[in-house]
């Protein structure tokens, strides 16, 4: 690179493209990404005023089950409605014997029956700053366990570069970092800025760039025990592997992503994840609720009444009729079109404005944890092919078997493509893609599942898509309640498909009800 | 053919938006757990939903039902990689055995909802003139005729006729050889220049329902 002409703003863009993360953090603060940081709102509810005591909460995954268990405890008689068979939503864990209920291809999970082995198809990580979820694992203890979302000795794999073979992420990064330090060295070394920097600070760059990219004494980059040694290192003298080739690994795609994966705080280590499967959150705040949660009840009409909320359903093959005060209903948007309501015609429009967004996963079952002996200890492995990553369990080191995430894409078209395919084919054409990876990988598996969103039965998609339009038109009027009905759930978010967008959206709802509770009682008090 | 007279279905529709009076309609049918599964994509009582792109099925004639579904389970329709809502109705329709299609016909057949909403703006006149050779098989009124095979126009939505004859003019639905009456109707469509005769017919027929 000619560095003879570097603007002090094109160096600070390099640093930031070598650092990455104080940029992408500085960026996503200014775009409000991380809005709602701070401790967890208190919520003090006020019990059963004048404004009725009966509630009917509609879905029984993380935002209904929140409503329930708070509204519960302030002394309200909850029903909660959930048209599926059972309690979660897209909280789900699959263990062996357990219903995959595709539309079109139901089926039961194969997996052995054994508690390890077992796979999340739904939200499977936990950040530090998600606080909501966070402090309901804690009161509720729901134990948590720390999810290795990065493994050094995991693999980047992209088919037209690097030959094709898999890339150890510890080379990459250790050869893009040495690589990008050397130039940074370079570049302040002959002064080659603007406006120069003090002599203090040259030094202090100088030490900076060798540190980052583990330079040699002269600034140069000649490869470092970061990427790992080619021989020994213990008993005999440790040999660097030798460098990549710097023009091939720009030309290679895998830093468009490589850097955000790590330092976005999303993804960000240590992430979290439930002991024994994610399901265990939804099932923690199932049991702390006393109220019925009916299952296969399938919601026929919701109809605001002067005093409340009418809401028609089946169950059991009967009809039924729950006249409540107030509706907490996380029914996916996209079926309030098809269900009879007498709601204006602006909020009807907002649920056929806010389209399903789609996701999909694979999880194989392996007859031997054959990672492990690649020195893969959780973490993710990225591939360009369909399937995206594999995911190695950071549960259940070195037993005999372990479940294994195979493909996991993002948006209607990536998931289209696997969704298409026979659940057996699906698993196939993963084990081909992991044969590309890992020597062997596909006469590995076992058993596998995999889970379309997009073709759950009572789910047909998985989160949102707020596009900036319906954002600005929509948002706040579906936020807010119309009459005594709130919708709820990640949808009503802008943290959709995180548990952590489902349970600030309920607490969204419970404190704007509390303040309507609040009012009615005074207004009444007064009367 | 299934006579369903029209008060019926005006009653029918009115009582829909009442709560009490759906929860007292005995007549409304509560499918069997196997033909929720209709009702996930179609919407209660079969009303259509647009957002899924899954059209209104209530008060359809049974035999054009059945056929549809056979269709559907044979490959025939909802295979073609340009029909996307198809692809999506494909497995349903495959997983059924023709005991099974049976049943969720009888299911479908009993299902009430409001008719559905205009929502396609076409030139009617235009439409009228294109409809002329529609009528010879779907009638003059878009009734139907089951002796020749051609179902009634007037209860499904109009964004739903669009997407149909796009598919049967681009031979994305009508296309396989062993369906005979979809080929029939492949080959109707091709009077349908454009788009714009599309909708101008679709709006035309959407006028039946207000007769």
């Amino acid at each position: 690179m000619d560095t003879s002409n570097l603007s002090r703003r094109r160096f600070l863009e390099l640093v930031g493209a070598a650092g990455g993360s104080t940029a992408i953090y500085q960026t996503s603060r200014a775009m409000g990404l991380l809005q709602d940081t701070g401790p967890v709102a208190k919520l003090d509810l006020q019990g059963v005023g004048a404004a009725g005591k009966k509630i009917a909460v509609l879905g029984a995954g993380i935002a209904g089950l929140t409503v329930a268990y708070e509204l519960e405890r302030a002394g309200y008689e909850v029903t909660v409605l959930e048209a599926s068979h059972r309690i979660g939503g897209r909280n789900m864990t699959l263990r062996h014997g357990d219903l995959i209920d595709e539309m079109g291809h139901n089926r039961v999970c194969n997996f052995d029956d054994d508690p390890d082995l077992y796979f999340n198809p739904g939200p499977a990580r936990i950040p530090g700053h998600h606080k909501r979820i966070l402090h309901y694992c804690k009161k509720l203890g729901i134990e948590l366990q720390v999810k290795a979302n990065f493994a050094r000795h995991a693999y980047t794999h992209e088919s037209g570069h690097f030959g094709g073979n898999p890339v150890r992420k510890s080379e990459y990064f250790a050869d893009a970092q040495g690589f990008m330090s050397e130039l940074l060295y370079k570049a302040v070394d002959k002064n080659r800025f603007d406006e120069p920097l003090s002599v203090e600070d040259r030094e202090r760059m100088l030490l900076f760039a060798k540190r980052i990219g583990d330079l040699q004494p002269d600034g140069t980059y000649h490869g470092t025990a970061r990427a790992g040694y080619e021989s020994g290192g213990f008993i005999k003298p440790g040999t660097h592997k030798k460098t990549m080739d710097f023009s091939a690994l720009l030309q290679s795609r895998h830093w468009e992503s490589a850097f955000d994966n790590i330092h976005n705080p999303e993804w960000a280590e240590p992430l979290m994840e439930a002991v024994g499967g994610m399901d265990n959150i939804s099932r923690g705040l199932a049991r702390n609720v006393k109220s019925p949660i009916l299952t296969n009840a399938q919601v026929q009409s919701i109809q605001n009444t002067e005093t409340g909320v009418d809401v028609v359903y089946n169950h059991n093959g009967e009809r039924k009729k729950l006249s409540a005060d107030w509706c907490f209903n996380s029914i996916p948007t996209q079926f309030m079109v098809g269900i009879p309501n007498n709601f204006p015609k602006d909020y009807n429009e907002g649920f056929a404005r806010v389209r399903p967004d789609n996701f999909f996963k694979i999880g194989l079952q392996m007859k031997e944890r054959f990672w492990e002996r690649e020195g893969i200890y959780g973490g993710i492995t990225h591939t360009d092919q369909k399937i995206n990553q594999i995911w190695y369990p950071s549960h259940g080191i070195h037993k005999q078997k372990g479940v294994v995430l195979s493909a996991y894409t993002f948006g209607a078209e990536q998931s289209a493509f696997f969704e298409r395919m026979s659940p057996e084919d699906r698993i196939r054409y993963a084990g081909a893609c992991g044969d590309k990876i890992h020597a062997g990988y596909s006469s590995y598996i076992e058993a596998g599942v995999s889970v379309p969103w997009g073709r759950m039965n009572h789910m047909m998609g998985c989160g949102v898509i707020w596009t900036p339009e319906a954002i600005e038109k929509y948002y706040k009027r579906m936020r807010a309640p119309e009459g005594r009905h709130y919708m709820i759930g990640d949808q009503i978010s802008y943290h959709p498909t995180w548990q952590e967008g489902a349970f600030a959206s309920a607490e969204y709802a419970l404190l704007d009800f509390d303040k309507h509770v609040r009012a009615e009682t005074a207004v009444s008090r007064k009367g | 053919m299934r006579v369903i007279h029209g008060t019926t279905i005006i009653a029918a529709a009115m009582l829909l938006f009442a709560s009490s009076a759906l929860l007292a309609d005995d007549e409304l049918p509560i499918p069997a757990d196997a033909y929720v599964y209709c009702t996930v994509c179609h919407g209660v009582q079969l009303m259509g939903n647009s957002v899924i792109r899954a059209p209104r099925l209530s008060e359809m004639e049974d035999w054009y039902v059945e056929r549809q579904l056979q269709a559907f389970k044979k490959g025939w329709r909802g295979t073609h990689d340009a029909d996307l809502a198809g692809i999506e109705m494909q497995p349903m329709a495959a997983a059924l055995s023709n005991e099974q299609i049976a049943e969720a016909t009888a299911f479908v057949v009993k299902t009430r909802s409001d008719l559905p909403m205009d929502t396609v703006r076409g030139g009617i006149s235009r439409g009228r003139h294109h409809y002329t050779t529609c009528a010879a098989c779907h009638g003059d009124d878009g009734q139907g005729n089951e002796t020749l095979g051609s179902p009634a126009l007037t209860n499904v939505n109009d964004w739903y006729l669009i997407t149909q004859l796009r598919n049967f003019k681009n031979g994305s639905r009508g296309a396989h050889p062993d369906d005979a009456y979809g080929n029939q109707m492949r080959a109707a469509a091709q009077i349908l220049a454009d788009d714009e005769a599309i909708s101008d017919v679709v709006s035309y027929i959407a006028t039946f329902k207000n007769n």
